[in-house]
């Protein structure tokens, strides 16, 4: 029954493979640009939440 | 450096949110805690209708989701939001609207649940005049929030935002695409899709709501308030980046893993499982980013009792995030699947993950909303391990009781019977073990209930000033030249939300797109045929009654299922199942094949008693099916709306379904009084329709169809 469904729906193959890709690119790429650079960016990114209590403004 | 500005955040809002996320969580957790216990005595259903297990397990799913959590997840943003962003919210007059408009809706919920006013799509049960009201409050949420964000003093920002962005973008697509329904009446509509693909779109849909309604806010939650009560910022904030575009993009895909071995095709099965299983790598990279930013703050962990529930809600992020994959693997959901097994898995998430991380959050946000210190630090840690304790006699439990169950079903003779053959012997195997997590349950809503005592009397003891903060106005931002491509992203909101629409939009149309296109092709089966008004009627019935929460329409294509019910389910047998009933778990035995297989008088009896026809039933009893008149009043207008849908009745159908409906209803009344039961007016009660209804379950497939396999 599902060769059925799937011989009708048409190729739909491409689409899991399409998937796949489009993943592994978009993981793979933000990976690797985000590990490449830039610490000090990184550094005061992380300490955003901080910063209130740092700065010791009032509360 | 530009000028300095004073400002106030708007606190009043949060601690409003704060303290409608302690009494909601309460009155979720209670309502759970009643149907716990029904389960192990039907009698505590109270013998009302609105109070029944079918009605008040939907109640409390909502409660705990979208009112507990819900508000958890906007006490939380409302506070972080203006702080990392250094600005008030946007609006005062739209923070009052949302406040306001989601306890109203959580309010008509509390209402219309146990009235039976339910579209029987899990965790979207609720009628269309509010599915309309949530989509209000949710762009009234929106706005509010992009306006903060357009207003900001911070140039970038932080992770925790843009967790929250892709949370309003992905509920928002989700609610709109599973709640295509066209009225009937006030309160009954009916879903455009039918069949397979109202499972798919609801599972698709159920299954995100786990993803960006329990996670991804949570883990913005996570991303700001683990590094504040910790003092140190987040372990890696590369990962963290890692983390967000992984998950958000890899949640999308999985919902099929809810509908292995159904009538679901086969591929959309395997995509479901492929991406299940690589969501481990993200899920895993948060918890250990969330754990890794305690490392060196170990002995804090030892006294701060903030710190201790947090540390359990990131591990039971951990561990349900490696157990949803497993689960998604088609051999082990084969054992788990519509067993307690599942019900376990779910509460590890929610009493572990989403409880234990509001209830730190909680802690540590109502003395600084208050300026003052938590009332008893060690009630807070006795709250902490009876929550823990609570979790354990819940979770373990219910697991040992699915498989137990599973292997029960599916354990056969040497001569090839079943060794169990009756569904209920496998059920009340397991009572002592719903015992147990009923005392799980009650242990943790203790623990929430002293909380809430615990912050009552932090709030009284402290005072509401709102202090004045400072902070810079926002500079214009002049780009320089091989900038990090990301900052670019963190600049840009707009960009933002658009990249993040993006990357749910193409798992979402990946899935639901070929379904679509095969509407046509779902394999027709000649002789399956619409219901007729009295069975319509009847159906509708078993929705209002929330039968759907012990009993599944679905039987799947394995020798343990077809000796107990009858064939397997195929797809073609739901085309004119609007919505569709598959269900998610057996308490009780699945229904689908169970037309013809009793008397009419069986299911009257049945009905009226479980425990007259089936000694040990834990299914509660239904008398008021048996009192209470059908009402005819929306048969036309409900067929009307079927035939716009192309269910084909014949022309003109509705002006005589009435008359349709009493003829057959008169035929069951018979049949009922041939076997000696003497009510009068017994063709005008709803019990009537329910049984005409049972009676037409899984019956189109002709035998000789069936025996071809
Ligand atoms: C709390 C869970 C629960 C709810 C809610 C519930 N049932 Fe049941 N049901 C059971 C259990 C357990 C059994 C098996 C024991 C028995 O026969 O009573 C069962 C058995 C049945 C059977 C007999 C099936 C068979 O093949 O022997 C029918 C029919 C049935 N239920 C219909 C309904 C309908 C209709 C509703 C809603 C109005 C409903 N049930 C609601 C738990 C439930």
């Amino acid at each position: 029954m599902y060769k059925y469904i799937l011989s009708e729906a048409g190729n739909i193959n491409w689409m899991a493979l399409f998937a796949l890709i489009t993943f592994m690119t978009v993981f793979i790429l933000s990976a690797i640009l985000v590990f490449r650079k830039n610490n000090d960016f990184i550094t005061k990114m992380s300490h955003l939440p901080l910063e209130e209590d740092e700065a010791g403004s009032t509360k | 450096m530009s000028k300095i500005e004073t400002f106030h955040y708007d606190d009043k809002i949060v601690r409003n949110f704060a303290v409608v996320t302690v009494i909601w969580g309460i009155v979720g957790m209670t309502v759970g805690l009643l149907a716990a216990i029904q389960l192990v005595w039907p009698a505590a259903n109270l013998g009302l209708a609105e109070t029944t297990f079918g009605r008040i397990r939907p109640l409390h799913t909502n409660a705990a989701i979208f009112a507990f959590v819900g508000n958890g997840i906007f006490t939380g943003v409302y506070y972080s939001l203006q702080r990392l962003l250094k600005t008030r919210m946007f609006s005062d007059v739209l923070s009052k609207v949302h406040f306001w408009g989601w306890q109203a809706i959580i309010l008509a919920a509390a209402l219309t649940l146990p009235l039976g006013i339910t579209s029987s799509h899990e965790y979207a049960e609720l009628e269309w005049p509010i599915d309309i009201a949530i989509a209000l409050v949710w762009i009234v949420f929106g706005i509010n929030m992009f306006g903060t964000i357009l207003k900001r003093r911070e140039q970038h920002l932080y992770v925790a935002i843009w967790f929250y962005i892709a949370t309003w973008v992905t509920v928002t697509v989700l609610h709109v695409f599973n709640n295509l329904e066209i009225p009937v009446s006030m309160w009954k509509s009916i879903p455009v899709f039918a069949g397979v693909q109202d499972a798919l779109v609801q599972w698709w849909y159920g299954h995100n709501a786990v993803a960006f309604f329990l996670t991804t806010p949570y883990l913005g939650l996570m991303y700001y308030f683990l590094p504040k009560a910790a003092k140190r910022p987040v372990y890696s904030y590369k990962l963290s980046i890692v983390h967000f575009w992984g998950l958000i993009f890899i949640y999308i895909w999985a919902g099929p893993h809810h509908l292995l071995y159904t009538s679901l095709p086969d591929w959309a099965q395997s995509l479901g499982t492929v991406f299940s299983l690589m969501l481990i790598a993200p899920s895993w990279g948060g918890m250990l980013n969330g754990l890794l930013t305690l490392r060196g703050a170990w002995d804090r962990v030892r006294n701060d009792p903030i710190l201790k529930f947090m540390v359990v809600a990131v591990s039971a992020y951990g561990m349900a995030t490696l157990e949803g994959p497993l689960l998604s693997i088609k051999s082990i959901n084969a054992i788990s699947h519509y067993t307690d097994w599942t019900v376990g898995h779910v509460h590890v998430g929610t009493l572990g993950w989403n409880g234990m991380l509001t209830f730190g959050m909680l802690y540590w946000l109502f003395p600084k909303l208050y300026n003052t210190k938590l009332h008893s630090v060690k009630q807070a840690n006795v709250h902490f391990w009876i929550a823990t304790l609570g979790i354990m006699f819940y979770c373990i439990p219910l697991y040992w009781a699915g498989w137990t169950q599973s292997m029960m079903w599916k354990q056969f003779e040497p001569d090839g019977f079943l060794s169990y053959g009756n569904f209920l012997e496998t059920v009340t195997q397991i009572i002592p073990m719903y015992a147990m997590r009923a005392l799980g349950g009650a242990l943790y809503v203790g623990g929430a209930i002293m909380m809430a005592v615990n912050l009552y009397k932090t709030a009284k003891s402290g005072s509401v000033e709102d202090k004045s903060t400072q902070a810079p106005a926002r500079e214009k931002y002049v780009a320089h030249k091989g900038e990090y491509w990301h900052r670019w992203i963190e600049r840009r909101p707009v960009q933002m939300l658009i990249g993040s629409t993006v990357v749910i939009l193409i798992g979402g149309l990946v899935e639901i797109f070929p379904m679509m296109l095969i509407d046509n092709n779902v394999p027709k089966i000649e002789s399956v045929q619409p219901y007729t008004p009295l069975e319509l009627e009847g159906r509708d019935i078993y929705i209002r009654e929330g039968c759907i929460s012990c009993h599944s329409q679905m039987v799947r294509p394995f020798r343990s299922e077809t000796e107990r019910y009858g064939e397997y389910s195929k797809s073609g047998e739901f085309v004119y199942d609007r919505p569709f009933l598959w269900g998610s778990k057996r308490t009780g035995p699945d229904l689908h094949r169970l037309g013809k297989k009793y008397p009419d008088s069986w299911h009257y009896n049945h009905m009226l008693d479980p425990e007259s026809m089936s000694p040990g039933s834990i299914m509660p009893p239904y008398p008021w099916l048996i009192e209470d008149d059908l009402s005819t009043k929306y048969t036309a207008a409900k067929i009307k709306v079927l035939k716009t849908l192309n269910t084909p009745y014949p022309e003109g159908y509705e002006d005589d379904a009435v008359d349709d409906l009493q003829k057959q209803a008169a035929e069951v009344a018979a049949s009922l009084r041939a076997d000696g039961i003497n009510q009068e007016n017994l063709e005008n009660k709803e019990i009537v329709a329910l049984i005409a209804y049972l009676q037409r379950l899984g019956t189109d497939i002709k035998p000789e169809l069936m025996v071809e396999q």
